[in-house]
């Protein structure tokens, strides 16, 4: 697979006390879904900013679609990236749910009759079309969460950046955004990358990336770095439910292997188990 | 206060619910003028019927208009009295001291009243039936020539759409910060001036500490989708020219036209 | 003396006489005795923090009483004569970090006890004394709060409310928005208050993971009426009835439920990782003694 955004020794401070990243490189494969996860202030944040042109760093290349990030590519760049930030207020710009999710095109000049025609194709895909009238106090956090998705698809991005968009939603909310996010991926072929301190969120990543004060400290699959559990949690992080769950019982002498298992398989496996015995 | 409806909006879809905005502000102006043209009963009556007429055509409870207009009535009320006690002319009915009462200061005190309730009225049918956000619209129609000399009313447009956005997001930070300080044992509204001008300190620091942050994250989201400025976009949302607003005209012009015929 | 906190048929209407009026609390009967630890549960807009804000007089209720310890507040209260109640209930709100305003975070801290009457010095003791309460340094006593970390800012909030030495804690969703680490240290910090200063918790959360490890009652509330009180196993037994509310299970109930239904055979509800641990040892011995 390509790498469909590359970062090459960026360095990035906001003030002179506090260097945010010093020497960072990183990728991003075409297709992949990956979580960048660390404690709050690890830089994680700021790195989606920075790929996007929202920040200005200070030495460094950054590449997305083939496209270096400069001035002149900047709004080129910005069409092929939607983010999804954290607090879903934040980013509702519109009077109203139809009216938000046409932001992005008005921004890009396309004529009327397109984007009423774009709203409410894009509206439909996320469930809120009923919703078109409503203004933003009348939504919940995660409904303006599928607000914000929709004026993202409406102009038809490669990457999207989810930058702990759950992180403010209830756990209702919080699975019903991911299951919209994978399914979308599916059907589109998009690039993820999402930003994230959920563990959960980061197991259904192809690949994830730890971040830990503005350093990448490891570059692996999730199956992997669960296995960690002692670095996870050195670094201020979960560790997921079944990887605690498969620990205990080990420590009971059950024989559960070694190698991580998600959900599906450590039920699987203790099924088994069970009927062999 | 709470009964005031003036400067509310009530969601509907009625018939003046439906007109373009900039007509509904346009015609309100041209109602207000006709208003000081009108100058004897038979004027005052048509200018009453046509305003019946718009409450009625805006479907909204005609109690809830009434009640809704009522603590505006002493107000009106003053400037009545003000108007029938310091106005000369006329055969004298009373007089004690500098006040006197005189016929035609009973008639024009009468004329002053309906006019100003005519003039409550229509503004209170403009604002129930046109969110702020459709004004803002409808504003930024009707000033639109002046783009020529370089005046920057689709910034001011989108400033103020935003604005009024984050009005209830606004209210509803202000409302938990005053009961956070609340249960941290701060009085709002009570004690001495100095003391209410203390505790607004604790109040208006987070406010617009979070109203800052607001901003900085929503210009940061709203250049993540691209924009860049305001005169370089299209418009999603717009306000058609309706049957509904011709209609209106029409009828407005004749009213005037035979306000300008029968009056005195 | 630790006071109880009774409602008793407390309905709460929202913008009263208007044509948005709507009932937010209706008919709302419930005992939170004192030292209890009380998790109140349910989907957003069920009511929760309408709930909560009647303990201290935010809110009054449209009919009925609410009782705390030797305080009445029904719908003829005024806003007369609350300080004592409201500092005996402190009120930790969601994202509370966003309330502070004082240039230092100890002045922010005293904040609350002097309102309440307290000295500069009596003021000065009781926020050292919350500072460390809540596992702040010292030094950061001459620190702007805006200065600090969000997690550090949320703690000086929750300082600034147990300076008041409050025997009733109220917390609306207190880790909203942190990471693990904060997350674990604000629930450590709760449960320590609890069990050290006996003070009473009620606490409006999301987080069923939390509430099976530290709650002793459970409310469950929806479309503003309380649906249940119980403890958390009795109220995670019934999955179908938790689903009904709109609420998710623990993640070890969860867990449990989809290993029973791979035909696992599993004996009660487990909650918690150690409860879990046990129930499919004992299955997997079980099986094998036999």
């Amino acid at each position: 697979m390509a790498n469909i955004i590359t970062v090459d020794h960026l360095s990035f401070e906001y003030n002179e006390k506090t260097p945010v990243f010093k020497d960072l490189s990183m990728a991003v494969k075409a297709g992949e879904w990956l979580a960048v996860i660390g404690q709050n202030g690890s830089g994680k944040s700021t790195l989606a900013k920075l790929i996007d042109g929202l920040l200005e760093f200070d030495t460094g290349t950054i590449t997305v679609g083939g496209l270096i990030l400069n001035y002149e590519n900047l709004a080129a760049i910005r069409d092929q990236i939607g983010i999804v930030f954290q607090n879903p207020d934040n980013q509702f710009v519109g009077a109203t749910v139809e009216e938000d999710v046409a932001f992005g095109l008005e921004n890009r000049q396309v004529p009327r009759e397109q984007m009423v025609k774009l709203v409410e194709k894009n509206l439909k895909l996320v469930n809120m079309w009923n919703f078109k009238d409503r203004i933003p106090a009348s939504l919940s956090g995660g409904q303006k969460q599928r607000v914000a998705i929709a004026g993202i698809l409406a102009v038809e991005p490669q990457i999207i950046i989810l930058d702990e968009a759950t992180s403010m939603l209830d756990p209702l909310g919080r699975q019903d955004i991911i299951q919209l996010i994978r399914q979308l991926k599916a059907e589109r072929n998009l690039t993820v990358i999402s930003i994230t301190h959920d563990i959960n969120e980061a197991a259904l990543a192809d690949r994830v990336l730890l971040l830990n004060q503005g350093e990448v400290v490891e570059e692996t699959t999730p199956a992997q770095i669960f296995e960690e559990t002692d670095k996870l949690t050195h670094y201020g992080l979960d560790t997921p439910f079944v990887v605690q769950l498969a620990q205990r019982l080990r420590d009971q002498n059950i024989p559960i292997p070694k190698q991580y298992m998600d959900e599906k398989e450590l039920i699987q496996w203790l099924q088994t188990y069970n009927s062999t015995k | 206060m709470n009964n005031l409806i003036l400067g509310r909006y009530l969601p509907g879809n009625s018939f003046i619910h439906q007109m373009s905005p900039q007509s509904k502000l346009l015609l309100t102006f041209y109602f207000v003028a006709i208003i000081f043209l009108a100058n004897n009963v038979i004027t005052y009556a048509i200018l009453s019927v046509l305003i019946i007429a718009a409450i009625l055509l805006s479907g909204i409870s005609v109690s809830f208009f009434i009640k809704g207009i009522r603590p505006m009535i002493w107000l009106i009320i003053f400037t009545v009295i003000l108007q029938i006690l310091f106005s000369a002319g006329g055969k004298v009915l009373w007089h004690w001291g500098p006040f006197t009462i005189t016929q035609l200061g009973l008639v024009n005190g009468g004329f002053v009243f309906v006019r100003f309730l005519l003039i409550i009225m229509i503004s209170t049918v403009l604002t129930l039936t046109t969110s702020p956000l459709a004004i803002a619209d409808g504003v930024q129609t009707i000033l639109k020539p002046l783009k020529k000399v370089k005046f920057p009313v689709d910034t001011l447009a989108l400033m103020l759409s935003i604005a009024l956005r984050f009005v209830p997001t606004l209210m509803d930070e202000m409302t938990t910060i005053m009961n956070a300080q609340r249960s941290r044992g701060v009085d709002f509204g009570s004690g001495s001036l100095k003391q209410r001008i203390k505790t607004a300190v604790p109040l208006l620091i987070p406010l617009f500490t979070g109203a800052i942050n607001h901003a900085e994250e929503l210009s940061t989201a709203m250049e993540a989708r691209g924009f860049t400025d305001s005169e370089h976009r299209s418009k999603y949302r717009v306000y058609h020219w309706q049957v509904k607003d011709t209609l209106t005209w029409v009828v407005f012009l004749l009213v005037g036209g035979l306000i300008f015929f029968v009056r005195k | 003396m630790a006071a109880n906190i009774q409602f008793d048929q407390v309905s709460y209407t929202y913008q009263a006489g208007s044509p948005e009026a709507h009932e937010a609390l209706s008919d709302v009967s419930l005992t939170i005795s004192a030292d209890s630890y009380t998790a109140i549960i349910g989907h957003t807009g069920s009511g929760k923090s309408t709930l909560i804000q009647h303990i201290n007089a935010l809110l009054k209720p449209t009919n009925g009483t609410v009782t705390v310890g030797d305080f009445t507040i029904d719908n003829q209260t005024t806003n007369k004569n609350l300080r004592p109640l409201r500092k005996q209930v402190g009120m930790v709100f969601q994202f509370p970090e966003k309330q502070l305003f004082e240039e230092t975070v100890i002045k922010d801290i005293m904040f609350g006890p002097k309102n309440y009457g307290a000295s500069d010095e009596e003021a000065l003791q009781a926020g050292l004394k919350a500072m460390d309460l809540v596992g702040l340094p010292q030094k950061y006593q001459d620190t702007a709060p805006l200065d600090l970390s969000g997690g550090q800012m949320r703690r000086v909030a929750i300082a600034g409310v147990l300076a008041m030495q409050p025997e009733i804690l109220i917390l609306d969703e207190p880790t909203a928005g942190l990471d693990p680490r904060g997350h674990d240290e604000i629930m450590q910090l709760v449960q320590q208050l609890h069990e050290q200063q006996h003070m009473t918790i009620v606490v409006v959360t999301h987080q069923m993971d939390d509430v099976i490890q530290a709650a002793d009652q459970v409310v469950v509330m929806s479309a503003g009426t309380v649906q249940k009180v119980g403890t958390p196993a009795q109220i995670f037994s019934d999955k179908k009835w938790v689903k009904q509310m709109q609420l998710t299970l623990p993640t070890s109930t969860a867990f449990a439920a989809k290993l029973k239904a791979a035909g696992f055979p599993l004996m009660d509800v487990p909650l918690g990782l150690d409860q879990l641990t046990m129930a499919i040892t004992q299955t997997l011995r079980g099986d094998s003694h036999e």
